[in-house]
């Protein structure tokens, strides 16, 4: 199983240098100097165009001469093209509705759930048949805020999941779980030999060797969780993993 | 034999010594504790104690709305639910909302809509659940400020946070956050709530007597008020993260 590819851009932000490590909340004022900056995502130009406001509770960001907010707490919002794990939630002859940790139901059309590749002795536009309760890993190909965003299974490393465990976390701190250009998932997945699907939504699918490994990679990704906003963390996760594995008597 | 407590109201609402019964100066505010992030099912959640108030507010949202009619097809909604527990009062509080929870619960939705870009959530609800488990005069303020906490925790973008104090006029004279008894015993009574983005007041009601000099001059002691109240809300709201922090540096050295 491969990572989940986001933009470099969004990597980098919790990591990045220009991030000082200012908390801020709704309404603080980030900035008066309206000339030389400009409000970027989770900020707001006040009225009187006299200050930048920060809109989220999150980590003060300045990039170039863009101010950003980057949230420490948040919901999901659907973009096309995101990866998401969905749960079947009902079905009818049309239509799957699936639940994807977002304000609207998810919908999957039979069209958009074709067979990979072609299997020998059957049709080959056949659609797959799932039941309530199904985990999915799909993609959105369409979202905005008025319609229900709809969903596809065709493409790289989608489909039903039958095996593993799916947590979900806080989904402003998925960033965080990927880590700058996947390190943090790479040494995930080094250290406690599992598989991990992160994606957008919140949600991470998980499967380790035994179940040791699962339980040690939970605690694992909870403590980034938590401790989402502090510099240093892959270092600091290297050690956690390598003493808990001494306590727990892994290997 | 049920526990029978009369609601006596003293003659006097200031001691000898010229402080106030609970031994507050007239623009001294009661002890007030906040925490944010207490309910760990919730979206969003916060807890207050102000003097004898005890407060949990819960968020969550943004999601359908039941029953449907009541979803607005071009924005959210927001809807506020303020409950007094049975044992909050003296006397046991009925638990069916009456006419009371129903006319707090409206001004705590008017006096936080301003702060919610509620038009980028078509046909979604946020929800607020206020839940107050001891009452002691003010509790419309302190749910207001409860709420705005937990709105922030929840990660829902808003333009400012919210704070809200009563002012008012005991035995003649102006005095800040009324307590249970001063509220019912007190010539006039004042909640008011401001939004900090504008400066702009976004609750104000008015019980008792009061001449229009004493009214602005209230108002100006409120803004003092407020002032402490929205420095507490910040740091509540920070800690949850720099403790965090703090415990993760402190570890390294």
């Amino acid at each position: 199983m491969e990572n989940d590819e986001l933009e470099s851009e969004e990597l980098d932000e919790f990591e990045s240098e220009e991030t000082n490590r200012e908390i801020v909340v709704p309404g603080e004022v980030l900035t008066e100097d309206v000339e030389n900056y400009n409000p970027g995502r989770g900020t707001l130009l006040n009225k009187d165009k006299t200050k930048i406001i920060a809109l989220n509770i999150g980590l003060k960001q300045i990039k170039k001469n863009y101010i950003n907010v980057i949230p420490l707490r948040g919901f999901y919002t659907p973009r096309p093209g995101d990866k998401v794990i969905a749960l079947v939630v009902d079905k009818n002859p049309v239509k799957y509705k699936c639940d994807i940790n977002a304000k609207d139901i998810a919908i999957l059309k039979p069209k958009n759930a074709i067979r990979k590749g072609k299997i020998r002795g059957s049709r080959s536009m056949e659609p797959e048949e799932f039941e309530i309760g199904d985990i999915l890993v799909a993609k959105i190909i369409s979202a905005d805020r008025l319609n229900m965003p709809e969903l596809t299974l065709v493409g790289k490393y989608l489909g039903k999941k039958v095996n593993g465990i799916v947590i979900s976390i806080d989904p402003p701190k998925i960033p965080r779980v990927i880590g700058r250009n996947g390190s943090m998932i790479k040494l995930l997945k080094n250290l406690t030999k599992s598989n991990i699907f992160v994606t957008q939504n919140g949600r991470i699918w998980i499967k380790g060797e035994n179940l040791d490994y699962e339980r040690l990679l939970i605690a694992s990704i909870k403590k980034i969780e938590n401790e989402a906003h502090t510099v240093g963390l892959t270092d600091r996760m290297s050690e956690y993993i390598e003493n808990e594995k001494k306590n727990r008597g892994i290997e | 034999m049920p526990l029978i407590i009369n609601d006596v109201y003293p003659e006097k609402l200031y001691r000898e010594d010229g402080k106030r019964l609970d031994g507050r100066e007239n623009n001294e505010l009661r002890p007030i504790k906040m925490e944010v992030g207490v309910i760990s099912n919730a979206d969003g959640s916060a807890y207050l104690e102000w003097g004898n108030n005890k407060i949990y507010a819960a968020v969550y949202g943004p999601r359908e709305v039941h029953p449907h009619h009541l979803a607005k097809p071009d924005r959210g909604i927001l809807r506020v639910f303020y409950r007094m527990a049975t044992f909050s009062v003296f006397e046991r509080k009925r638990p069916a909302p009456g006419r009371r929870e129903k006319e707090i619960s409206m001004i705590i939705t008017d006096c936080l809509e301003p702060v919610l870009f509620l038009e980028l959530y078509p046909g979604t609800a946020f929800e607020v659940f206020i839940e107050v488990m001891d009452a002691d005069g003010g509790t419309r303020c302190a749910s207001t400020t409860v709420a705005a906490l937990a709105l922030a925790d929840a990660g829902v973008p808003m333009r400012s946070l919210v704070s809200s104090v009563a002012v008012g006029k005991i035995d003649g004279q102006l005095v800040t956050d009324l307590s249970g008894i001063e509220d019912k015993a007190g010539e006039a009574d004042l909640p008011c709530a401001i939004t900090w983005f504008n400066e702009e007041l976004s609750l104000l009601q008015f019980d008792g007597d009061m001449s229009i000099d004493e009214l602005n001059e209230s108002l100006l002691n409120a803004r003092k008020a407020l002032d402490q109240i929205h420095q507490l809300q910040l740091t509540a709201l920070k800690s949850k993260y720099t403790s965090i922090l703090d415990e993760v540096e402190g570890g390294k050295n």
